[in-house]
């Protein structure tokens, strides 16, 4: 991977990234989880081949269909808040923190395990801190699904850079279509026929 | 046939199938009764990697299936884990029956079990990692059923459980260099690290336990119990795989002072949390943070006494955490809240029941002649020839859930008595002495704990699950 396309990948995973923490449409959420789902498999690419590297991208596509599906279907209802600083700037504040964190610690990650490149590094661990955010400033099952989501896809870019075992790639497949199945279940949970 | 299908691949294709089943019946409850009964009565009898001779059949369980190019593994020396595992899930399903903890309770415990038993038998075991956090997510249904508004407990359960995975598998990445080069320190120091923090949050060590409390809040008592008991069981015997693999784990006296400040520190919140609560529900969340830091106290002691104890305290607590859950569930039908405070006329209308949860929390907390006794009383022993504010930490716990148990006893006998009715027909308003179910389980119980407490050699046979480690045996 070239550094003007590797550099343009993350930046594009950025974006992605902190427009999920940041937009309050869910269905532009959807959108931006899947197309980062396809930058994802861009740095995914530097470790694998194309084979077993798409199958993080469909896996990716069919979890943000699972959740969009489910949302599509439910009533609107306003926007949840919790008891956490929830306003925009702040969420950017924080994502800025994690990006300085990131720019600092990747490059030594990089240097120091000598199995991830440069910008596997920069765009795992970028996910991983935005989702981390995600999961903590964003209330509802929705959002915190989403970042789950993204902190697994950015774990694994990471992981593909040590393990190419066929058997994890399905059950970590397995466990990222499990958070999309279990979000949208738990989504849809209080509009369901009580079995009793 | 090989083990791992039978005993991994095949639960999880009937759990499944279990699952199609619509009408509102306990057929599901049968057929996993029967099932689950029949493989632990195979895991049992049936030696694995041997040819058997039924007549003019011979047939054999070969202790491998290859699975996309990994092996899943379950040998002889497992065979008694798999007939406790299947022993116990069999126990949980027959529960089931006076607890009714959902249509879909069958299905997804033998899926849940299935899948347990595969984090048991993957080679190489850290993507266990991965199957246990799968298993959490089947059980997601139970813990919130249809109609029902999910609470932020259950969120808080499936994140954190989540959370072990990637600390785990790159741990499993970084072993590699570990035992390639053992003198770097600080790949090992980085090594130790993840794995810390990948079985805290899996064995929900403190401070990552607070989803306990809140789900068990928030859900059925039954439910919550099958997985407050399995997950750190199953996590445990992870951890003691993992200790097994590697020798560099092994021989660092530090890793077992960890296993036991950490246990030691469940102990004592669990005991002290517990003595606090209002509601039972609560209440149990706390008691089994005590087992759990009891085990890893255990695995702690770090010789082959340890080992001992583990498996003599694992099997004990099993018993008990069933029969917690078990009689919290029934209670939970039969009052509008599992708080203290009103629950007096429940505990009255059921003192079998009662007795049991009292005697349960008495027996998790260590008191004498109950069937935990022997195995906190050797973990006591280990932790004071070690460690004296250790083992005071410890006391501390197992006081702290005595008295949750003495205010149990409290809420039972100070509730005013019952007011004479009209009889009723309903078996369940009838209360316990006229139930012949509940009678069944309180003296089998009951007779099995105080057994177990009077003679600890009762149970010696299963002693021989220590063999599954025969390094850490020596």
């Amino acid at each position: 991977m070239s550094d003007f396309t590797g550099t343009l990948v993350v930046l594009l995973l950025l974006i992605t990234a902190l427009y999920i923490l940041v937009n309050r449409d869910w269905r532009w959420a959807i959108a931006a989880l899947g197309l980062q789902y396809v930058w994802a498999f861009l740095l995914v690419l530097s470790s694998w081949p194309v084979e077993l590297a798409i199958v993080k991208l469909v896996t990716g596509w069919i979890a943000a269909s699972v959740l969009g599906l489910t949302r599509v279907n439910l009533p609107q209802t306003p926007p949840a808040s919790g008891n956490v600083p929830s306003g925009v700037a702040f969420r950017l504040l924080a994502a800025g923190l994690v990006v300085l964190l990131v720019l600092g610690a990747a490059p030594r990650l990089a240097d120091w395990s000598r199995a991830f490149g440069i910008y596997p590094a920069w765009g795992g661990l970028l996910l991983i801190g935005i989702g981390l955010l995600q999961i903590a400033l964003r209330a509802g099952f929705f959002r915190s699904a989403l970042g789950l989501l993204t902190l697994f896809a950015g774990f694994e870019i990471l992981y593909a850079a040590v393990e190419a075992s066929t058997l994890v790639t399905g059950l970590l497949a397995a466990v990222n279509l499990g958070i999309a199945l279990v979000g949208s279940y738990l989504l849809a949970a209080p509009t369901l026929e009580a079995e009793e | 046939m090989s083990s791992a299908f039978l005993w991994m691949a095949l639960p999880i294709m009937v759990g499944a199938a279990l699952l199609l089943y619509r009408r509102k019946d306990d057929t599901p409850l049968y057929l996993a009764l029967g099932f689950s009964g029949i493989l632990t009565w195979i895991a049992w009898q049936f030696p694995i990697d041997v040819v058997l001779q039924m007549g003019s059949v011979s047939f054999e369980i070969s202790p491998t299936l290859v699975l996309l190019g990994r092996n899943f593994t379950l040998g002889e020396t497992q065979r008694l884990l798999l007939t406790f595992m299947y022993a116990a899930q069999t126990f949980w399903l027959l529960g089931a029956f006076i607890t009714r903890p959902g249509r879909l309770f069958p299905g997804l415990s033998l899926i849940v079990v299935g899948l347990f038993m595969a984090a048991l038998s993957v080679q190489p075991f850290l993507y266990a990692a991965l199957l246990l956090a799968a298993a959490v997510l089947v059980w997601v249904p139970l813990l919130v059923p249809a109609g029902q508004q999910p609470g932020r407990g259950v969120q808080r359960a499936i994140v954190f459980n989540l959370f072990a995975v990637p600390f785990i598998l790159f741990t499993g990445w970084l072993l590699t260099g570990v035992e390639a080069t053992p003198g770097n320190f600080s790949l090992v120091l980085r090594a130790g690290l993840l794995l810390a923090l990948g079985f805290s949050f899996l064995l929900a060590v403190f401070p990552f336990h607070t989803w306990m409390p809140m789900l068990a809040q928030e859900t059925h008592p039954y439910v919550i119990g099958f997985l407050m008991f399995f997950l750190p069981a199953v996590s445990s015997l992870f951890l003691l795989s993992l200790i097994e693999r590697y020798v560099w784990l092994r021989e660092n006296p530090a890793v077992f002072q960890l296993l036991m400040a950490a246990g030691s520190l469940g102990v004592l919140l669990g005991g002290l949390w517990a003595s606090q609560q209002r509601q039972l529900g609560r209440m149990l969340a706390f008691a089994s943070m005590l087992a759990t830091g009891g085990l890893l106290q255990a695995i702690g002691l770090g010789d082959a006494t340890g080992l001992h104890t583990f498996f003599a305290l694992l099997l004990p607590q099993a018993w008990v955490l069933w029969a917690l859950a078990a009689c919290f569930a029934v209670l939970a039908r039969h009052t509008p809240s599992l708080q203290l405070d009103e629950l007096g006329p429940a505990l009255r209308q059921h003192p079998l029941l009662a007795f049991t949860s009292v005697a349960g929390l008495f027996g998790l907390a260590g008191l004498p002649l109950l069937g935990p006794f022997a195995a906190h009383l050797s973990i006591w022993s280990g932790i004071g020839q070690r460690s004296v504010p250790l083992l005071v930490l410890s006391l501390l716990g197992s006081l702290g859930l005595l008295a949750a148990g003495l205010r149990l006893l409290h809420a039972w006998l100070g509730a005013p008595a019952p007011q004479p009715r009209q009889p009723q027909t309903e078996p369940q308003a009838r209360g316990d002495f006229a139930n012949p179910y509940i009678w069944a389980f309180f003296i089998i119980w009951g007779v099995t704990l105080l057994g177990y407490g009077l003679l600890p050699s009762f149970l010696a046979p299963v002693q021989r699950l220590v063999l599954m480690f025969p390094q850490l045996l020596q």
